[in-house]
């Protein structure tokens, strides 16, 4: 066993000394957000920015659009683009310090955001070529990549500009928000995968289920997906869409204009000897021969044909040839990860004979839910691309502002520089407002789609709730929204390819799960390609055939790297490379790059279609395994991880069978999931339960909070170091955000307060501070707001000369701010403000229940030089535990606090000691969490030997257990071998008649407490169309009686109960009727008359006195508020009703249906 | 701090009911604020722009009352 120590000096003094060197930080925690700072850092480091608008190209505009003659041609394109760190904007003449840092983006709520510079240069008629430096608004910047200033920061500067000493970055501040990109799984890159998909067969009369699908990555990180289907004639048609439309070509037709080839090429590409397979000649034969009707020869025609029906959709210029069309067709659609023809013609082709394979059923399908087929999307890269497209647009903005003044007949002149700066004026160049909305709302606005499944839903907030929550943010990784809908579970499955990638453990419950995943904590993604280059020599050196060899089929064995053909070779000589390789790379020979994937697909039997792919690519999930031939680091992906033999433990490996071996088991588990103690003594839904709640904990969210202006923090006061920790927890940091208390735990049935998962706590405990926490709320004032842009301030802050009342003077201070430290109730002015509209002094007031004190007033300015008219006001709300909270150990052992019971009756054991807190034993039995039996154990030993314990899983087995082990370390203390001891009744003193095991465990505080729960409500707001209660408990609304609560209620046959809940507290309202028609909404109140009162009479019953037949009395007339004068229609009387009876009433009416009702006495 | 201001003596509250409900007894004060960024003490005038005199940063915190703030513990 290895100890686990509590490093309470070093703490200490690393907390008071923040270390001055950059690279003194806690390396796991930087590895965890790697994957995002990683690829934001690419797009400029990688140049993948620049990248893109070279693939986005050059766009031609004439200056004359009309007949044959076009005009001047000018060409616009971006040449570079770059990116600047944020800083203060130029006008200001102020600020001293022309940084701008993050900690003013969170004050301020702001955008933490710097200049987006675009080259733009044009020629007109490819001569006399211009170059401009745009400012395309401003791009809310990642923290902590290279556009940042925290990049280089030690522990000490970052607390210097106000940040956390560890801060880690990975995320952006859009309006003073941290929000962050979620990463998603995609299909795993450049390499084609066989589906089989019932959806495929509902695109046209021919289509069947199977499929070839693909997903080339440009180089620039974009992506464009291609797939080829089966027609059940044989025939084979490429789909891909573009800008959200889909369109199919004859696989054939792509073959053709590719390369100059002919049918006896391609028939050997894809049949290679295999001529005796009459499935494959058959097919070959319709293939080929179907085509003719095309009457298409040669690669110009071919090319031609395309780019004349491709013309349109990729608007391609008059200019332009159709064959130069058609080029670009194959440019930017097929295969677009392989740069040269031939490569994409052979990949077609492979592409072809796997398709065949499927269908004949001698290859399985792949799975795309499997980890082998998936890789991830990277924020950077999604971010890249989204600025990648909407550079695009800016351009063809361009071109649309320049057709627009040609149209409308402005003289449209390229040479004039006055011209050109006019159209780049009137174009919309707020690139950075886009990003801005694209990371505040999480929505894709796009014209082509990326290629991805979803339009919304990228973005989440990286909560502060506790560090646990917030670092699990940056290693989430989601199925896409898509998957969110789906009715079948296939996808949520945890599958055994996912081993040491996706932690089992730490999936959400309910709708998420299974959705949202978490990486395994050393699980690492590739931002930058591996350098690949000497791949290819060597394997040839190896003996690997030239690609141009004649082979294909499943026969052979394909070696691909990163979705290019690069050879063939046989399957016995394709293991051995595999082998060889794996074997140099780790050694380091050859300049062969560690992290190759070397995916080995031996022949099988109706498996997975063989090969030998490798990757080196960006994007890839990649993990450290020992390689046991050379004992040293391997990195091994998903892909190979599924033929490799790959020991758990040590003890495991067998001779000749393994050639791996994991550097820990806890390798598989999430950084949530290791910090579970014990957990492989657990059942496993309790270790989920841990992960979720362990992230719903009143913790420690940072120690930077004075300068954070989050709506709500949870701060628990006295937090500790478990007593018992992995030793993972120190190795990543924990200790610096605590998250819980370390309780002496009895578990004993004593008070009859602690059924259903309750507990009690001690009182004396609760008065030491046990559990007590703190809320912070923010609340942002903004004077401007209500007035329109452009208007003049009319109130500003602070007192006015006017009359007002002196009691706010004990809340605000002579600036009308309220007093640092003040306490403030219901109703108390926060703040007073002269309103020159009014001529008045008036104040906002604090609107919350509970009372709180103000902890900060911070003014914030803005980018005008008038007065401020913006503040944000930091409220302190004390919460310490109360009877409802609710607490959990770290084993999904959640309760509420019943009680808080008295020291004096608790009870106690022979060395005097009492639990702080109680839980049920019924809690144990159903749940079998172990692992609190023995943290408990654990804790108990500890706290008697003053060490730490180790707890992470898989150290114990079943001969050495650690019952055993905590038990030596009791008895030396003196204490019970098993925990257990005897105790006595705290109320009446007696020795209780069985041992209690009590020990120490760690105890959460979770953030769901009564005071932000509690609902009651006796009478209070309605519904004004209604009149029934309103929901909601912000409103004092009530809670709502249900159906199935009705259900229940009738089934109890409680009669009274149903009435009182569903009329009496609801909207019970008394209703005059008319007994003679029926009616209530004909009734009403008739103007009292000197000697005699007001009746209720019927309108619709009664009779105009004008109309009247006859004699009336007096007493008979009566009269509306009007002053017409009816007689009769006194058949009245009242009755209860539901108001909304009378509203259904009036709405029947309305459509001109009548209500009557039959009134009996 | 390079020039500690003058440090208000401490004034035994007149009736203790008043300190008890946590008020405080108004006494004209001139308003102290500090920078975000460089700390800077200040205090600033009514129709001021919000910028620290010093640094011209944007964010400025309201500095602590001197005066005593009392509650009942209870």
């Amino acid at each position: 066993m290895t100890l686990a120590k509590f490093n309470t000096l070093q703490r200490e003094n690393r907390f008071k000394n923040p270390p001055t060197d950059k690279n003194d930080i806690y390396p796991l925690l930087r590895d965890a957000v790697q994957p995002h700072i990683g690829s934001f850092n690419a797009l400029t480091d990688d140049n993948l920015l620049n990248l893109g608008v070279k693939d986005i190209g050059k766009k031609t505009i004439f200056d004359n659009n009309e007949g044959i003659i076009t005009g001047n041609k000018l060409k616009v394109w971006v040449d570079s683009v770059s990116i600047a760190k944020p800083s203060v904007s130029p006008s200001d003449k102020l600020s001293l310090n022309r940084k701008t840092l993050p900690f003013e983006a969170r004050e301020r709520m702001i955008t933490y955001r710097s200049r987006l510079l675009l080259t733009l240069k044009w020629t007109i008629n490819d001569s006399d070529e211009h170059t401009e430096v745009r400012e395309a608004g401003q791009i809310p910047v990642m923290l902590k990549s290279n556009r940042c200033h925290l990049e280089k920061m030690s522990p000490q500067q970052l607390i210097n500009v106000k940040e956390e000493s560890d801060e880690l970055g990975g995320y952006f501040i859009v309006n003073g928000i941290e929000k962050l990109i979620r990463m998603l799984i995609v299909q795993r890159r450049n390499h084609p995968m066989a589906i089989i998909r019932p959806s495929f067969g509902n695109r046209g009369a021919a289509y069947t289920k199977f499929g070839i699908q693909i997903r080339c990555v440009r180089p620039d990180q974009s992506s464009q997906t291609n797939v080829l289907h089966y027609l059940n004639d044989g025939n084979v048609t490429f789909r891909f869409s573009w800008r959200k439309n889909e369109y199919l070509i004859p696989v054939m037709m792509i073959f053709k204009a590719l390369i100059e080839t002919n049918d006896r090429e391609i028939f050997d590409g894809i049949v290679g000897d295999e001529t005796n397979n009459s499935f494959l000649t058959d097919r070959l034969e319709l293939l080929l021969r179907s085509y003719k009707t095309y009457q298409l020869n040669g690669q110009q025609e071919t090319l031609a044909y395309l780019g004349d029906k491709f013309r349109v959709v990729f608007g391609a210029t008059p200019d332009i040839t159709d064959i130069e069309v058609g080029k670009e067709v194959l440019q930017r659609i097929v295969l677009v990860h392989l740069k040269n023809n031939k490569d994409k013609f052979r990949m077609l082709l492979f592409m072809i004979r796997k398709l065949y394979a499927l269908v004949a059923g001698d290859c399985s399908p792949d799975n795309p839910d499997a980890t082998q087929h998936q890789e991830i999307l990277l924020p950077g890269f999604l971010y890249g691309m989204i600025i990648k497209e909407k550079i695009d647009e800016y351009l063809q903005n361009i071109r649309l502002q320049i057709t627009s003044d040609i149209n409308r007949g402005i003289g449209v002149n390229f040479y004039d520089k006055k011209y050109m700066n006019r159209v780049l004026m009137r174009v919309n160049e707020n690139i950075g407002q886009k990003l801005q909305y694209f990371l505040s709302t999480g929505n894709l606005v796009s014209q082509s789609g990326l290629d991805l499944q979803q339009v919304s839903g990228y973005t989440v907030v990286a909560e502060k709730i506790n560090f646990h929550r917030f670092i699990s943010h940056f290693r989430m990784v989601h199925r896409g929204s898509f998957f969110a809908e789906l009715k079948t579970t296939t996808v949520r499955k945890l599958l055994p390819e996912s081993w040491g990638f996706l932690c089992p453990v730490h999936t959400p419950d309910g709708s998420p799960c299974g959705l949202l995943n978490h990486l395994a904590h050393k699980c690492k993604i590739s931002t930058i390609a591996s350098n690949v280059s000497t791949v290819s020599e060597v394997l040839s050196r190896l003996g690997m055939l030239p690609a141009d060899s004649f082979a294909a089929g499943p026969k052979l064995c394909c070696v691909q790297l990163d979705g290019k053909i690069i050879g063939w070779t046989s399957h016995k000589q394709g293991k051995i490379f595999a082998d060889t390789l794996r074997f140099w790379k780790v050694e380091g020979k050859y300049n062969l790059p560690l992290d190759l994937e070397i995916g080995y697909v031996p022949p099988s039997n109706k498996g997975q279609y063989p090969g030998l792919f490798l990757f080196g690519g960006h994007s890839r999930m990649m993990r450290p395994v020992k390689y046991l031939p050379l004992d040293k680091q391997d990195i091994v992906g998903p892909f190979e991880q599924v033929y490799m033999d790959v020991a758990v433990t040590p003890e495991e490996i067998e001779n000749n069978v393994h050639s791996h071996v994991e550097f820990s088991p806890t390798n598989i588990l999430s950084i949530l999931a290791n910090l579970t103690p014990f957990s492989d003594f657990n059942q496993s839904p309790r270790n989920m339960y841990q992960c979720q709640m362990g992230k719903q904990t009143m913790g420690t969210p940072g120690t930077a909070l004075i300068h954070r202006s989050d709506n709500k923090l949870y701060r628990l006061q006295t937090g500790q170091t478990p007593i018992v920790k992995a030793n993972l927890y120190d190795d990543y940091g924990m200790d610096n955000f605590p998250n819980g208390m370390n309780a002496i735990v009895a578990v004993i049935s004593y008070t009859g307060y602690d059924m259903d998962d309750a507990m009690i706590i001690n009182k004396s405990a609760d008065e030491r501070g046990f559990g007590y926490g703190t809320v912070y709320k923010v609340e942002k004032i903004d004077l401007s707001q209500s007035r329109r842009r452009g208007d003049p301030i009319t109130q500003h802050f602070g007192f006015g000369n006017d009359e007002w009342p002196e009691i706010w003077k004990t809340k605000l201070d002579n600036d009308g701010l309220p007093l640092i430290g003040v306490k403030v109730e219901e109703g108390d002015p926060i703040l007073a403000y002269y309103d020159d509209t009014l001529g008045k002094t008036k104040v906002k007031t604090y609107h919350s229940s509970e009372p709180g004190y103000i902890e900060e007033v911070k003014l914030l300015g803005d980018d005008s030089i008038g007065e401020g008219q913006q503040l944000t006001i930091k409220y302190r709300i004390t919460r310490q535990p109360l009877i409802g909270d609710k607490f959990s150990s770290r084993h999904g052992q959640k309760g509420v606090c019943s009680r808080k019971w008295p020291q004096i009756d608790m009870p106690f054991t022979e060395s005097g000691m009492q639990p702080d807190v109680i839980i049920n034993p019924h809690a144990f039995p159903s749940r079998m969490t172990i692992g609190m039996f023995v943290e408990s154990l654990a804790g108990k030993a500890g706290a008697l030997h003053g060490i730490a314990q180790d707890s992470t899983p898989w150290k114990f087995n079943e001969s050495d257990t650690p019952a055993d082990y905590f038990g030596e370390q009791l008895l030396a203390a003196g204490y019970n071998y098993h925990g257990n001891e005897p105790m006595y009744s705290g109320a009446t003193g007696e020795e209780l008649r069985c041992d209690i095991y009590i020990g120490c465990v760690y105890y959460q505080r979770l953030r769901h407490m009564v005071n932000d729960k509690f609902q009651v409500r006796s009478t209070g707001p309605v519904n004004s169309l209604t009149m029934q209660p309103v929901k909601g408990r912000k409103r004092s609304g009530g809670i709502r009686v249900g159906e199935m609560e009705r259900d229940a209620l009738i089934g109890h046959g409680t009669a009274f109960l149903l009435q009182d809940r569903l009329l009496n507290c609801s909207d019970y309202t008394q209703t005059p009727i008319c007994k003679n028609c029926g009616s209530i909404l004909t009734t009403q109140t008739s103007v009292p008359r000197i000697g005699s009162m007001a009746s209720i009479r019927c309108r619709r019953c009664a009779i105009s006195l004008s109309n009247y037949e006859g004699y009336a009395q007096d007493s008979e007339i009566w009269e509306d508020g009007h002053g017409k004068k009816f007689v009769g229609g006194d058949d009245t009387t009242t009755v209860a009703i539901p108001f909304v009876l009378k509203y259904l009433d009036s709405e029947l009416s309305a459509m001109g249906i009548k209500m009557k009702y039959n009134v009996e006495p | 701090m390079a020039s500690s201001p003058q440090r208000e003596a401490f004034q035994v509250p007149a009736s203790i009911s008043a300190a008890a409900i946590g008020q405080v007894t108004t006494k004209s004060l001139g308003v102290k604020y500090n920078c975000a960024q460089c700390a800077a003490s200040f205090s600033l005038g009514k129709n001021d722009a919000i910028r620290c005199k010093e640094c011209g940063h944007r964010v400025i915190y309201k500095a602590r009352t001197r005066r005593m703030v009392q509650f009942e513990a209870r």
